[in-house]
């Protein structure tokens, strides 16, 4: 069970400067925070979204799920974090450099 | 491949159209809640104990800082029943892990809710009474609309929020709007002489507590949870009222504590958590605004929130609105229009690259 807040552990995830597609890092923190449900996805790729909206992850990417991975027929994004959510996510994370 | 691109570019622009809808459809329904608010918020004031305790403390230290005093003792149950209320909506989302989670992170996060709480609780909303005690209702109202010219201008220097020239044009005109609504009692009140500088002084707090509260939370939910930040902020108001000031007025010789008991009656309940609901889901509304659609626009669109008051007072108490009422609220539908027509892929991100 994770013990930091959710946007923390996003951010954290983000930090090592990859991309990661959205479903990726929800199925990561579904697994971490014990929110398998439907619900407890969305709020989790919600949270990613208004990261990206307060312009700290940068959507790079965009795929049709047609395969269902995350939500079928559903737009899947490819993030990566920005210098500010470097900056951001340092203050919160205490791991970036 | 070409149609394929094209698709998916059509699908991105829907999706991120859906998601500004949903910031600006938050901001709106906190407008009608905050709206709603001021029926109770109204009513509460001739209930007991709060107009007993009004008459009380007049008789021994005058009528302006009995206002105060029984303003603090409203404003820390408002505060209370909000806490309630913002309990309920986070155990039914499940979100009490998040709520400690975040709780526990005060350097980098809930710093910044409780600093919000300063400036939103003892400084907007005492602010907001003392100019409604020592003024009138009218420029308080026109005080309060003010806010968002404070909270835009902080989030643009402060931490470089996007705002476009659309955007603060829509704010300007809402503001207009809001100002001609409140325009006839606003000269009335100025005119009536007798004016006194602490009642501009609570205008002056009101504006820019609210202002300050909105960019400072918006600090905090960078990289926290609207739900769980918003209760963090109402957990501030809560300790700022409740042990500290109610506790130092009553040291001061105030009977806080003996009134405050006399407000389990059943019909003051009733109206306080009422009041609680409205008040605690505006609020709600307003932060989730936030992170989708930037503190300038959430505020600006929030400030719809003079209109809806004078819809539902005059729903509810049969007051009549008077011509400037229409075209000032026309001016604030027209406001609300030119922010819900800008172009949404410009608000992909809130801050500038």
């Amino acid at each position: 069970m994770g013990n930091r807040p959710i946007k923390f552990r996003i951010l954290e995830l983000f930090l090592d400067g990859k991309e990661h597609w959205n479903y990726e890092v929800v199925s990561k923190i579904q697994a971490e925070y014990n929110m398998n449900s439907a619900y407890g996805r969305d709020s989790i790729n919600f949270d990613i979204i208004e990261l990206a909206s307060g312009g700290m992850l940068k959507d790079v990417e965009q795929k049709v799920d047609e395969a269902g991975i995350y939500k079928k027929d559903f737009l899947l994004h490819k993030y990566v974090i920005t210098d500010f959510g470097k900056v951001r996510g340092s203050d919160a994370c205490l791991m970036y450099v | 491949m070409e149609g394929f691109s094209v698709d998916l570019k059509t699908l991105k622009k829907q999706e991120s159209k859906r998601k500004v809808s949903k910031g600006y459809m938050w901001a709106l329904f906190c407008a009608v809640f905050w709206g709603i608010w001021y029926l109770p918020g109204t009513v509460v004031w001739v209930l007991n104990p709060f107009d007993e305790m009004y008459s009380a403390i007049a008789e021994t230290s005058g009528d302006g800082m009995s206002l105060v005093i029984t303003a603090v003792l409203i404003t820390a149950f408002n505060a209370l029943t909000v806490m309630l209320a913002l309990m309920l909506w986070n155990g039914v989302l499940g979100k009490y892990g998040e709520l400690g989670r975040t709780l526990k992170e005060f350097h980098p996060c809930s710093k910044w809710f409780f600093l919000a709480s300063i400036f939103g609780g003892p400084m907007a909303i005492l602010g907001s009474f003392i100019a409604m005690g020592f003024i009138g209702g009218a420029f308080a109202a026109v005080a309060g609309l003010l806010y968002p010219v404070v909270g835009s201008i902080l989030a643009y220097y402060w931490y470089g929020e996007k705002i476009s020239k659309r955007a603060a044009m829509g704010i300007a005109v809402i503001i207009v709007g809001g100002v001609t609504i409140f325009g006839g009692g606003l000269l009335t009140e100025l005119s009536s002489g007798n004016v006194q500088w602490i009642g501009y002084l609570g205008g002056l707090m009101a504006a820019a507590g609210w202002g300050i509260e909105g960019a400072i939370a918006g600090k905090g939910l960078d990289i926290s949870e609207p739900d769980a930040g918003l209760t963090l902020r109402f957990l501030g108001e809560n300790i700022i009222w409740w042990i500290i000031i109610v506790p130092i007025l009553a040291i001061v010789g105030f009977p806080m504590y003996s009134f405050a008991l006399q407000a389990f009656e059943p019909l003051t309940l009733l109206v306080l958590i009422f009041a609680g609901i409205t008040f605690g889901f505006c609020y709600v509304c307003w932060y989730k605004s936030f992170p989708l659609i930037g503190v300038g626009r959430g505020q600006g669109i929030g400030n719809l929130y003079g209109f809806c008051a004078i819809i539902f007072i005059f729903l509810f108490f049969g007051d009549v609105p008077q011509w400037t009422i229409l075209v000032g609220g026309t001016l604030c539908i027209a406001g609300s229009f030119i922010m819900f027509t800008e172009d949404a892929s410009a608000l992909e991100t809130l801050r500038g690259e």
